[in-house]
C-alpha cells in the first residue's frame, strides 16, 4: 500500500497543480450550476405552499431542500472526467505512452483525479455543508447536525466516487470501437444524471420503476449517499445500500480489467 | 438602396456559410444525432419532472400544468434560435481570442461581429426548437389564448426580440475576453441564469425577481411575454419590455464589442 502511494504520488501532485491553476474558472462554473439548485429550491417551495400536504413521498420541505443541495454537492465531488480523458488518449494515440511505462493505467488516472479532487473538496465542500446546516437551523430553530449520518454520507460518497470513476473508464474504452465525441458524452451525462436521482429523488417515481432503479448502479452514484445524509434510510436499508455500492464497485473494477486486457491485445495506434 | 444591397449581400454570405456547416455535419452524423438526442432527452426529463410535481398538486402558484408547459415551451424558442445562429460567441470566450485566431476576422471585408457569428450554424439547437414547438402545440389548445392577427404578430415580435436578449448577454460577456483573453466561464455563469425564466417569476423572492427583470433580464425572454398570451393583459409592459431590454442589451453589446476589437492584441507567436 505504502509503495503504491509512493509510486503514484507525482500524479496526485500534477492533478493538484492543474486544478489550482483553474480554480477561478471553477468558481464561475460552480456558480452557474448552483443557480439550478436555487431554481429547484423556489420551485419546491411553491409546490409545498400550494399543495396543502406537509410531505411528499416522505419528504418534508426541509428534507427536499437538503436533498437538492446535497445531491448537487455529491454530483460535483463524485464527478469523473475518466470517460473523456480515456477517450481522448485513445483517439490521439497518447495511450501508447502509458502502456510502455511500468505503471497501472487506471491508477495513474485515479491518482491524478485525486489531486484535482482535493482542490474541489476544499473549495466547495465546507461552504455548502455549512450553508445547508445553517438553513436547517434557520428553519427548525435547532441544531440538527447528525454526526452519524455525516460519517455514513462521507463513506458512501467515497464509494460513489470510485464507482463513477471505474464506470467512466469503462465507458471511455468504448472509444476503442466507437468514436466518442462530444455528443456521446453529453447523452451519457444526461441519462446518468436522471437515473442516479440527480433530477428528482427516486422515491418520487412509480414504485415499480423506483425498485428497478434502486438496484441499478446509478442509484449508488448520487441517490444512496444523499439519502444517508438526509437520514431517511433505516438500518437494514443502510447495510443493504453499502453492500450494493461495494458490489458495483467490484463489478466495474473487474469489468475495467477485462476490457483493458482485451483491448491491449487488439490495439493499433496511428502515428505516435 | 445602398443598405438594401448590403443586407442582400449579408444574407447571401450567410447562406454560403450555412451550406458549409451542413457539409461538416454530414461528416459527423453520429455525433450530431447523439447530441440532438441528448438535447431532446434533457428537455423530456425536465417535462417529466414537472409532471411528477403536478401529479401531487392541482396548480403551482395559481398556474395550471398546461400554462406552465406553455411558459416552458415559449422559453425554448428564443433560446434555440440564439443557439442556432450565434453559438460562435462561446468560442470567442473560450479560445478564439486566447489562441490569437481572431486575427483572421480582422482581415475580412465584413464587420467582425458578422464574420464571427456567421461562421457557425449550430444544428444541435434543433433539439430545443422541436421540443419548444411541440410543447406550444400541446399547450395552446388547452389554455385560453385568443388567437388573432395581432397576437400572432406580437408572438413573432416577442420571439425575435427575446432571441436578442440571449445574444446580447452573450455578446457583452464574450467581449470581456478582448481584455482578459478568456471569458468562457463568465459567459456560462450569466447564461445559466436563463433557466430561471422557464417558470413563473412569481415563485421567486424579491431579490431573484429584481435580478432576472432588470439586471440580466431573462424574465423577458419567456415569462413576461408568455404571460401576456396567457392573461391577455399588460401588453405594453410584457411585450414592450422585451423589445426595450433586447434593444438596450444589443446596443451595449455592440458598443463593448467594438471597444474590445480596438483593444484586441493578438497572441504573439
Amino acid at each position: 500500500m505504502r509503495r503504491i502511494f509512493k509510486i503514484y504520488k507525482p500524479f496526485t501532485h500534477a492533478g493538484l497543480l492543474l486544478a489550482a491553476q483553474y480554480r477561478a474558472n471553477f468558481f464561475f462554473f460552480i456558480f452557474g450550476d448552483i443557480l439550478r439548485c436555487f431554481i429547484n429550491y423556489f420551485l419546491w417551495h411553491a409546490v409545498f405552499s400550494s399543495g396543502g400536504e406537509k410531505t411528499f413521498a416522505g419528504f418534508s420541505e426541509t428534507d427536499m431542500v437538503v436533498y437538492i443541495f446535497i445531491s448537487f454537492l455529491t454530483s460535483i465531488i463524485a464527478y469523473s472526467d475518466g470517460s473523456y480523458a480515456v477517450g481522448e488518449e485513445i483517439r490521439d494515440g497518447s495511450i501508447a505512452m502509458r502502456m510502455i511505462k511500468p505503471i497501472r493505467f487506471d491508477f495513474a488516472f485515479l491518482f491524478q483525479e485525486l489531486g484535482e479532487r482535493i482542490i474541489t473538496v476544499s473549495l466547495i465542500f465546507v461552504p455548502m455543508m455549512l450553508g445547508v446546516e445553517v438553513y436547517k437551523f434557520a428553519v427548525t430553530g435547532a441544531v440538527c447536525f447528525n454526526i452519524v449520518n455525516f460519517i455514513l454520507y462521507v463513506i458512501s460518497l467515497i464509494l460513489a466516487y470510485l464507482i463513477t470513476f471505474y464506470f467512466n473508464v469503462c465507458y471511455g474504452y468504448s472509444a476503442f470501437i466507437l468514436k466518442n465525441l462530444w455528443g456521446a458524452n453529453f447523452l451519457k451525462d444526461c441519462i446518468v444524471g436522471f437515473l442516479s436521482g440527480g433530477v428528482i429523488p427516486l422515491a418520487f417515481l412509480p414504485s415499480a420503476v423506483a425498485a428497478v432503479l434502486n438496484i441499478l448502479p446509478f442509484a449508488s452514484l448520487t441517490y444512496i449517499p444523499v439519502m444517508m445524509y438526509v437520514g431517511m434510510f433505516d438500518v437494514p436499508t443502510i447495510v443493504f445500500s453499502f453492500a450494493l455500492q461495494i458490489f458495483w464497485l467490484v463489478f466495474f473494477i473487474i469489468l475495467q480489467q477485462v476490457i483493458w486486457n482485451a483491448c491491449v491485445k487488439r490495439m493499433s495506434v496511428q502515428g505516435g | 438602396m445602398k443598405y438594401l444591397r448590403k443586407i442582400h449581400r449579408m444574407f447571401k454570405l450567410h447562406r454560403i456559410f450555412i451550406k458549409q456547416d451542413l457539409k461538416k455535419l454530414m461528416e459527423y452524423k453520429i455525433d450530431f444525432l447523439t447530441g440532438a438526442i441528448g438535447m431532446l432527452l434533457t428537455q423530456a426529463i425536465n417535462i417529466f419532472f414537472i409532471s411528477v410535481i403536478f401529479a401531487r398538486i392541482p396548480s403551482l402558484d395559481g398556474y395550471s400544468f398546461e400554462q406552465i408547459i406553455f411558459v416552458y415551451g415559449f422559453s425554448l424558442l428564443p433560446k434555440a434560435i440564439d443557439h442556432l445562429f450565434f453559438d460562435n460567441l462561446w468560442a470567442i470566450g473560450y479560445f478564439i481570442i486566447r489562441k490569437g485566431d481572431f486575427d483572421k476576422y480582422l482581415t475580412r471585408p465584413v464587420s467582425t461581429l458578422f464574420a464571427v457569428t456567421v461562421e457557425k450554424f449550430q444544428v444541435d439547437a434543433f433539439g430545443e426548437l422541436v421540443v419548444g414547438i411541440l410543447l406550444l402545440g400541446y399547450s395552446i389548445p388547452r389554455i385560453t389564448v385568443s388567437i388573432s392577427v395581432l397576437n400572432v404578430i406580437l408572438f413573432f415580435v416577442s420571439i425575435f426580440f427575446a432571441t436578442f436578449i440571449y445574444t446580447g448577454v452573450k455578446l457583452i460577456t464574450s467581449s470581456i475576453s478582448f481584455w482578459t483573453k478568456q471569458s468562457g466561464h463568465i459567459i456560462y455563469m450569466f447564461y445559466m441564469i436563463n433557466d430561471f425564466a422557464k417558470y413563473p417569476t412569481t415563485i421567486y423572492n424579491r431579490a431573484v425577481k429584481a435580478v432576472i427583470t432588470y439586471i440580466v433580464p431573462f424574465a423577458f425572454t419567456a415569462f413576461f411575454p408568455a404571460s401576456y398570451f396567457i392573461t391577455g393583459g399588460n401588453a405594453w409592459y410584457n411585450i414592450g419590455g422585451t423589445v426595450v431590454m433586447s434593444a438596450v442589451l444589443m446596443a451595449v453589446g455592440i458598443f463593448v464589442w467594438n471597444k474590445g476589437v480596438s483593444a484586441y492584441e493578438s497572441a504573439g507567436s
